[in-house]
């Protein structure tokens, strides 16, 4: 079953995908993860991905994001064929294209807000003085004029997803996956979080895809697909 | 939706190396500082190392210097030895034909005799203490005294007149520069001191070749070294062959190999042993410190590696944060190490030890403990290759 795009079919697709499969172990141990999955995301779209746990969600994700290289299937970002790539090329891809907002924010305990969101524009080159002004101006954005200087370790829970919505944003990436990014986060900081992500996407004109199973955060979406076993359940639906 | 330019993007994110380089050396600085008790753990592994490695090392090479002193500050260029000498020390005695003969020996610009002997100092209280006289060839000085700290060479002219060791003072009975005292029976003078002359064996005390004679019983037909300086110009090796030609009952063997034979003989046995044990124990155990400490620092990083990997790091990159952690432990732990180094060589030394610690000791430090870190770093580097970026979505 696919998902193709609904809301503008002659937009660019930001990502295609066409049977993708993604098994795990071997033999006997084998498990099939997705099992021929057909994707498709325009560009500008806020997408949510939702399913239950071990559903593939996550694993088709991370093919995306280019941190797992599917078993067969072709997968395309803004055109670029990234299945046929070398293992060795997917750094290079991540760099220039994806902006991730992990679950657990997973920001660097050592480095303070802004060397934060630094560090992920000086992987992609950006001089450092351009950086540094960059960094302050996406924290700013966020609401962290004032919190800079702080590590992560002295901000809460929400003050740290901000800053990984800020590094992920950093450089304007062109695709921004977020895996459950309210997860860690009560449902107001999540509502807020999730906002913040959509505002500041749609500002630099970033495609989204969200993994989340938390409703309370569907309605921000424009478009939902539901993943289960491995298969995209049903068609797309837009949300109002 | 303008579609953005991938290629341009792509290109852009090949470039910049040199930023990335200087971001992820930056990055490897604070990640390592941000444990401290993992930083200075590992800090101090180093410096164990560094401290174990130098401080044996440097009185190793204190011992191995305390029995070359003779040959390296006699003054000779060729030394003429009993056959099978391994150590300028008392030993068998050669005939004064030999020292006639190498007279005649063309390059030559002095030949000399030396006399060298164990007796004793007897104290005013009773007791004696063991020394080592050396008969020095009062024409050419060939043998010492070196490192006179009080009294003049000439005073080796009186007949009965010595120079003994400073730092042995007290031990001899608080001798001062003329105290009399007792030698091998015969009443003495002290006419100068010199200091840290004490191989292995008992110190060294100086006098004429006459006097050390009489002092032990030697005839005057009998030497136990003959010393020889070469002529301006002359051809060493052309110098060495006739000598060996001229004496086939005697060694002649130049002060460089004469020197290196003697720490060759010491090496081979328990001290080379022994302290290349002891130094080799501080570089396995500050390795092992060094490799701990960076693997679970890894470890206990993971997720942050994974990140690093996931927004696009290479392994390269991980591989330069490494190696740059590496190069800081063992320049940091060497710097303090060195330090204590000579803050103990400083404390300990004395005319008895000395723990000397040479300039490219210094400087081969750092260079040994960098490899040693990168080395011990590679168990940490492994983890970090295999380790998968989608890691950080699980």
């Amino acid at each position: 079953m696919s998902a193709a795009v609904a809301t503008d079919p002659s937009a660019t697709l930001a990502v295609r995908a066409r049977g993708v499969r993604k098994v795990f172990g071997t033999g006997a141990l084998a498990y099939e993860a997705l099992r021929g999955v057909d994707f498709d995301v325009a560009q500008g779209e806020f997408m949510m991905l939702v399913g239950p746990s071990g559903s593939g969600k996550t694993t088709l994700l991370s093919i995306l994001g280019c941190v797992l290289t599917a078993t067969a299937g072709e997968v395309s970002l803004f055109g670029e064929r990234i299945d046929t790539r070398k293992e060795r090329d997917l750094p290079l891809i991540r760099r220039a294209l994806v902006g991730f907002v992990f679950q657990g924010h997973n920001l660097i305990a050592s480095l303070s807000a802004v060397d934060n969101v630094r560090l992920v524009l000086e992987a992609r080159g950006t001089p450092r003085r351009q950086s540094r002004a960059e960094a302050e101006e996406l924290l700013a954005r966020v609401g962290l004029a004032d919190k800079r200087w702080n590590r992560p370790g002295e901000l809460s829970g929400g003050q740290r997803q901000r800053v990984a919505i800020a590094r992920a944003v950093a450089g304007a990436p062109p695709l921004v996956l977020a895996d459950e990014p309210t997860a860690a986060l009560d449902a107001h900081a999540g509502l807020e979080a999730t906002e913040l992500l959509l505002e500041v996407c749609r500002e630099r004109g970033s495609t989204v895809v969200v993994v989340t199973h938390d409703n309370r955060i569907y309605h921000l979406a424009d478009r939902i697909v539901h993943i289960e076993d491995g298969h995209i359940i049903d068609a797309p639906q837009e949300t109002p | 939706m303008k579609a953005p330019d991938v290629q341009t993007r792509l290109r852009a994110a090949r470039g910049g190396r040199l930023t990335r380089g200087f971001a992820t050396t930056i990055l490897a600085v604070r990640m390592m500082l941000f444990d401290k008790a993992k930083f200075i753990g590992t800090v101090l592994g180093v410096v164990f190392a560094v401290v174990l490695a130098n401080q044996q090392l440097g009185i190793l090479f204190g011992l191995l210097q305390k029995n070359t002193m003779l040959v390296d500050n006699a003054g000779a260029d060729l030394w003429i030895v009993p056959p099978n000498t391994t150590s300028a020390a008392p030993g068998q005695r050669m005939s004064t034909q030999l020292l006639y003969q190498a007279q005649q020996t063309p390059g030559i610009a002095h030949a000399s005799a030396l006399v060298m002997a164990g007796t004793s100092i007897a104290k005013p209280g009773g007791g004696s203490e063991a020394i080592t006289l050396i008969g020095v060839d009062l024409e050419t000085m060939l043998g010492g005294p070196w490192n006179i700290v009080a009294g003049d060479r000439a005073n080796l002219r009186h007949v009965d007149t010595l120079f003994f060791e400073d730092a042995q003072r007290d031990k001899f009975g608080g001798i001062n520069l003329w105290s009399v005292r007792e030698v091998g029976g015969y009443r003495v003078r002290v006419g100068g001191f010199t200091w840290g002359l004490q191989p292995f064996g008992p110190p060294y005390t100086f006098a004429s070749l006459d006097t050390a004679r009489t002092l032990v019983g030697m005839p005057t037909d009998q030497l136990n070294f003959v010393l020889v300086t070469l002529a301006p110009g002359a051809d060493r090796a052309a110098v060495i062959a006739a000598l060996r030609t001229a004496i086939p009952t005697a060694d002649v063997i130049s002060r460089e190999d004469f020197h290196s034979l003697i720490v060759r003989n010491l090496l081979k046995d328990q001290l080379g042993v022994s302290f290349g044990t002891s130094t080799s124990f501080g570089l396995i155990i500050g390795f092992i410190i060094v490799a701990l400490s960076m693997f679970s620092s890894v470890i206990d990083n993971l997720r942050e590696f994974g990140t690093l990997k996931a927004i696009g790091l290479t392994n390269l990159d991980l591989t330069r944060m490494l190696m740059v952690q590496s190069v800081l432990y063992a320049a940091i732990g060497s710097l303090i190490g060195l330090g204590l180094v000579g803050f103990m060589a400083a404390g300990i030394s004395s005319a008895n030890l000395a723990v000397i610690v040479p300039h490219w000791l210094v400087l081969l430090t750092p260079c040994v403990m960098t490899g040693l870190c990168m080395l011990a770093s590679l168990l940490a580097l492994r983890r970090v290759r295999k380790l998968e970026p989608g890691m950080v979505f699980r």
